[in-house]
């Protein structure tokens, strides 16, 4: 290449882009692609469905088209009582998480026993369907796989709805997590060398096949919440916080959440914001002994989404 | 506008477009900092208009990031390179009308873009935020005529060489665009899991990396000469700047995922280019201020070339910093606190506004044909600036510093949280004081060409406007 | 490959050092170089300065040397072995069963025995264990999975401790081998590699390779420019 050769210069150009493409892009997507699922990836991408971000099934982010995360102790079908099991709705038409609609996400074990033990080969967008993450044992060795329930079980879904313990709408609530932008501020991400003593264990290489996005959050204004439901469980508090950080953490610098109740309490009263504000006001100044009492949410307010979410991440 | 973008070609005078995008960028420079400068009071004080749905810290911060990105800095960079290109091939535009379209096209696409991403209709991921149908749009009908604009401006300059300046410009846009597109493949794609993860980082880093930098860079090239009158210090030292660009920026994407579990030999690899990012900025800053021989009274009677000396100098905490904060030994001490808050206004706020500071104000006067309206305004300007910038980076390093020792010692993060609070507060100061500086600098834009001192023909701005 | 002939074209390799172009290449270079005005801008032909170019070469060093797949890893299995040992031992015993004592006081003297005894050893892992310093209540949960790894005679060193779980670690290594020098084969037959970093690390090396190609063609581009001892007259073009 000498003085003003540009034909050979745009040759270069290109050769050196492609390469470093090849480096940064190919190669580590190839790894990448190879690793197998985990039983956390699996659980994952039931619980949140196909996108926690914008996607036409869920356009404004109203955390629609999301699965159903419910608790069973008893057994959907014949009513007996059983281990406490974890059980994934997709009503009909929700979307399927990339898991279960191509093959090689999950990795070819975990692949192969979905289809052969878990009938996966049925699932349908239209229909719907209740799954279940299962492991099986094999020489001393744990792979997980997905259970198409109403396929292999007769688990119909209006039957693990009514049978259901606990319906958790996580998968609503990543939606809310993404966004309302808590991933500003709390990150995803126990570091792998050394925060892992207070924010507990960091994920596995296999924890993320098939979510999407997975939000890992770079700027930690706030304590990481992969594990927040292991740390603090109680939804009461929860709402507490969410209403207003400062009521349980007088420095807290969280922006408070209380549009997301949706204006109304559990009963369908309206809530005086105004009221409670300078009744709140009254309490930090002193003047009054006991801080407000917080409105209990709706069952489908998007505050509910958000807590089962955040309660949800073990 | 309206009128240019019905005219005929040959009625639209040159600069026409680059006058447009100049006076779109300010505005949205403005937006941009006003923004900042509202989330920063929300940090430092958390009741701050609460209540709002819209006006949440959460749906705030992404709107403050793209405006001044896209708003701001491409703007800026658009503004820059319509007047830079055709003047360094002794040529016209290509086309003053697609660059008017141009503009109109990005000023429409930037509003419907950050009020979908205000009201939460976002993908989820850092820096692309944008939902996939307005990154389309954004890659074929706000990047791409601008791209062609440049790059046929190019192919027609009446000049047989092309200037440095002019290498960049051409590649960082076609470069702008592939990264656009294989940076968003996870959402066209619906691609799942560590792959969009780092795919996500892959694009911040091109972007900035394949963008920003380098064309903030080409910036500096052409103001430098061009005012000081001095040659480039080196032709092949630029050689030396560009190709290293390509190689080493395009590469340590990872090295914002260390401590996140992707293969540990992509670490390893990006970890060693990210310190080499520091051949291209040592090349560089060399090359612009060895230019700089016997003329260094400028930098302190000359506006703009205060403006450029002051971003290139910023440039090098900037590249010494990001060299080095990604290695695995400082990485895990400063991951994911202010500190890279700080790096990036320094990246973005510092290094580069400087640099289009600079070219905005010159590009604007020549164009215009306008000397500038008030000098004084215009220092003033550069210190509410400068001062505001100092400000942030400073109180966001130390804030940064104690997040990374409260991660180390295991503080209980409330107790962080108390510690960083002035900090805080001095971050709003800093981001409060660029925002005021800017609208000065809108006024005295807007005087300049209501009120600017006519400028002869063949008389270059600065060798009039600055005579004391 | 016509298109890249002109690449070839006028090449000259007997001082590579000073310009690899021939007269006849460097004399039409020179000219263009004077006579066009680039919009009124001219440029020079300086070389970078001797202390910049040491300056990038302490850079690639640093950049290798800081680099270096050492800092910031999880901690592996192996670390913490020796701590487990004296756990049992008699002496620790000794304190962890001593009722007179608190039990978080306990356990507080009982991991600054450990340190204290394990301090003198000249251990390979003294620097790693000082980076990840643990508790009491950290080792009595990794115990069982360390101790059942020592029974399978694993190789600890292999194994990431990652928050309550002793986990195989996500390297890339040599391909194992036997004390012949045979490789070892895995269930399915394939070659088995071990989960460590080895000195080259795949991404590390890549960098290397990466670095000289750039290295290689850089010189190339610049040495096919005149020589630096040539300085343009730039009052011809304007």
């Amino acid at each position: 290449m000498g003085f003003r050769e540009y034909r050979i210069g745009s040759i270069m150009f290109g050769v050196a882009l492609a390469t470093s493409m090849v480096v940064t892009v190919y190669m580590p997507g190839l790894d990448i692609s190879n690793t197998t699922a985990t039983a956390t990836a699996l659980e994952k991408q039931l619980t949140y469905g196909k996108v926690a971000g914008f996607d036409y099934g869920d356009p404004f982010l109203h955390g629609d088209d999301k699965p159903i995360k419910v608790i069973l102790k008893k057994d959907p079908k014949t009513g007996a009582a059983i281990d406490e099991t974890v059980a994934y709705v997709f009503k009909p038409g929700t979307s399927l998480p990339s898991g279960l609609v191509h093959d090689h996400i999950n990795g070819a074990a975990i692949q192969a026993l979905s289809v052969s033990l878990g009938k996966t080969d049925q699932v349908s967008v239209e229909a719907g369907g209740v799954y279940l993450v299962v492991k099986s044992v094999k020489n001393g060795v744990e792979t997980p796989y997905i259970e198409l329930a109403s396929a292999t079980r007769g688990w119909t879904i209006d039957a693990t709805l009514k049978a259901a313990d606990q319906e958790i709408l996580a998968g609503a609530g990543k939606v809310m997590f993404i966004r309302e932008g808590c991933w500003w501020c709390h990150t995803l991400l126990p570091e792998q060398t050394h925060d892992w003593q207070s924010f507990g264990r960091p994920p596995m290489l296999g924890d993320f096949n098939g979510e999407s996005p997975t939000t890992f959050g770079s700027d930690r204004k706030a304590p990481d919440l992969l594990h927040v439901g292991s740390r603090n469980s109680s939804k009461e508090w929860m709402m507490m916080h969410f209403f207003n950080p400062r009521l349980v953490q007088p420095h807290s610098i969280m922006p408070r959440y209380d549009y997301l109740w949706g204006g109304v309490d559990k009963k369908g009263n309206n809530i005086d914001l105004a009221k409670w504000d300078e009744e709140f006001d009254a309490y930090r100044e002193g003047s009054r002994v006991y801080p407000p009492e917080v409105p209990e949410y709706a069952d489908n307010s998007e505050i509910r989404y958000l807590i089962d979410y955040v309660l949800d991440l073990k | 506008m309206i009128k240019y973008m019905f005219s005929k070609e040959e009625d639209i005078p040159g600069g026409t477009a680059s006058i447009f995008f100049g006076f779109s960028c300010l505005m949205w420079f403005i937006v941009g900092t006003g923004i900042g400068s509202f989330n920063a009071a929300k940090l430092a004080f958390p009741d701050f208009f609460t209540h709002y749905y819209a006006l949440q810290f959460g749906h705030m911060r992404q709107v403050h990031v793209h405006t001044v990105i896209f708003g701001w800095i491409v703007g800026a960079f658009a503004a820059s390179a319509l007047y830079i290109v055709p003047a360094l091939g002794n040529t016209k535009l290509w086309s003053e009308k697609l660059g008017v379209w141009n503009c109109m096209a990005w000023n429409v696409g930037l509003m419907l873009a950050l009020s979908t991403l205000w009201f939460g209709m976002t993908s989820g991921r850092e820096y692309s935020d944008f939902m996939w149908p307005i990154d389309l749009y954004i890659a074929f009908c706000m990047v791409t005529p601008l791209f062609i604009n440049i790059f046929m401006s190019i192919l027609n300059r009446r000049t047989q060489g092309i200037y440095t300046t002019n290498w960049f410009f051409a590649g960082s846009f076609f470069m702008l665009i592939i990264v656009f597109l294989v940076g968003n493949a996870p959402e066209f794609f619906h691609l799942t899991g560590l792959n969009e993860a780092y795919m996500t980082w892959w694009f911040a880093h091109n972007v900035l990396g394949l963008l920003i930098t380098p064309v903030a860079a080409a910036i500096t090239y052409y103001i430098i000469p061009k005012v000081t009158g001095n040659p480039l210090y080196s032709h092949r030292v630029g050689h030396l700047h560009f190709w290293s660009i390509v190689v080493f920026y395009s590469t340590p994407a990872a090295h914002h995922l260390m401590s996140s579990p992707l293969p540990e030999w992509l670490k390893s690899f990006a970890s060693v280019e990210g310190v080499l990012i520091l051949v291209p900025a040592v090349a560089y800053v060399c090359n612009i201020l060895l230019t700089m021989q016997g003329r260094w009274s400028m930098f302190v009677e000359n506006i703009e070339i205060k403006y450029t000396i002051t971003g290139v100098l910023l440039a090098i905490p900037l590249n010494m910093q990001g060299g080095f904060q990604q290695t695995r030994a400082i990485n895990w001490y400063v991951h994911g606190t202010g500190w890279i808050v700080a790096h990036a206004h320094l990246a973005l706020l510092g290094f580069s506004t400087f640099a289009e500071a600079a070219a905005v104000y010159y590009g604007m006067q020549t164009m215009l044909r306008r000397k500038l309206y008030s000098l004084s305004l215009a220092n003033f300007h550069f210190w509410m600036l400068l001062i505001g910038f100092s400000l942030y980076w400073v109180s966001m390093t130390i804030a940064g510093l104690i997040q990374g020792a409260g991660k180390i010692y295991e503080v209980p993060y409330l107790d962080i949280v108390i510690a960083e609070h002035p900090y805080m507060i001095v971050r709003w100061l800093g981001g409060t004081m660029v925002f005021l500086g800017n609208i000065v600098w809108l006024y005295n834009m807007y005087m300049t060409v209501k009120k600017g001192e006519k400028l002869e023909h063949g008389v270059l701005p600065h060798e009039v406007a600055y005579v004391r | 490959m016509s298109k890249f002939l002109p690449l070839l074209d006028g090449l000259k390799l007997s001082h590579p050092l000073k310009t690899m172009s021939d007269d006849r290449k460097v004399q039409e270079a020179q000219y263009i170089w004077e006579h066009e005005s680039l919009g009124g801008i001219a440029e020079n032909n300086n070389p970078l300065p001797r202390p910049v170019v040491g300056l990038l070469i302490l850079t690639f060093i640093t950049a290798i040397a800081w680099t270096f797949p050492l800092f910031g890893q999880r901690p592996n299995a192996a670390i913490y072995a020796d701590y487990i040992t004296l756990m049992h031992s008699a002496p620790v015993q000794q304190v962890m069963n001593d009722k007179t004592l608190t039990t978080s006081a306990r356990d507080e003297k009982a991991m600054k025995m450990i340190v204290g005894a394990l301090a003198d050893s000249d251990s390979p892992y003294e620097f790693q264990r000082i980076q990840h310093p643990i508790s009491m209540n950290d080792l009595r949960i990794m115990e069982p999975g360390i101790i059942e790894l020592q029974n399978q005679h694993a190789d600890l060193r292999e194994y990431s401790i990652i928050g309550n779980d002793v986990a195989l670690a996500n390297f890339e290594g040599n391909w194992k081998t036997d004390a012949n020098g045979n490789f070892l084969k895995g269930p399915d037959g394939k070659k088995v590699r071990e989960r460590l970093q080895p000195w080259w690390d795949k991404g590390y090396m890549t960098s290397v390779y990466y670095f000289f190609g750039f290295c290689f063609l850089v010189i190339i581009t610049v040495k096919r420019l005149p020589p630096i001892t040539w300085k343009p007259d730039h009052s011809i073009a304007h």
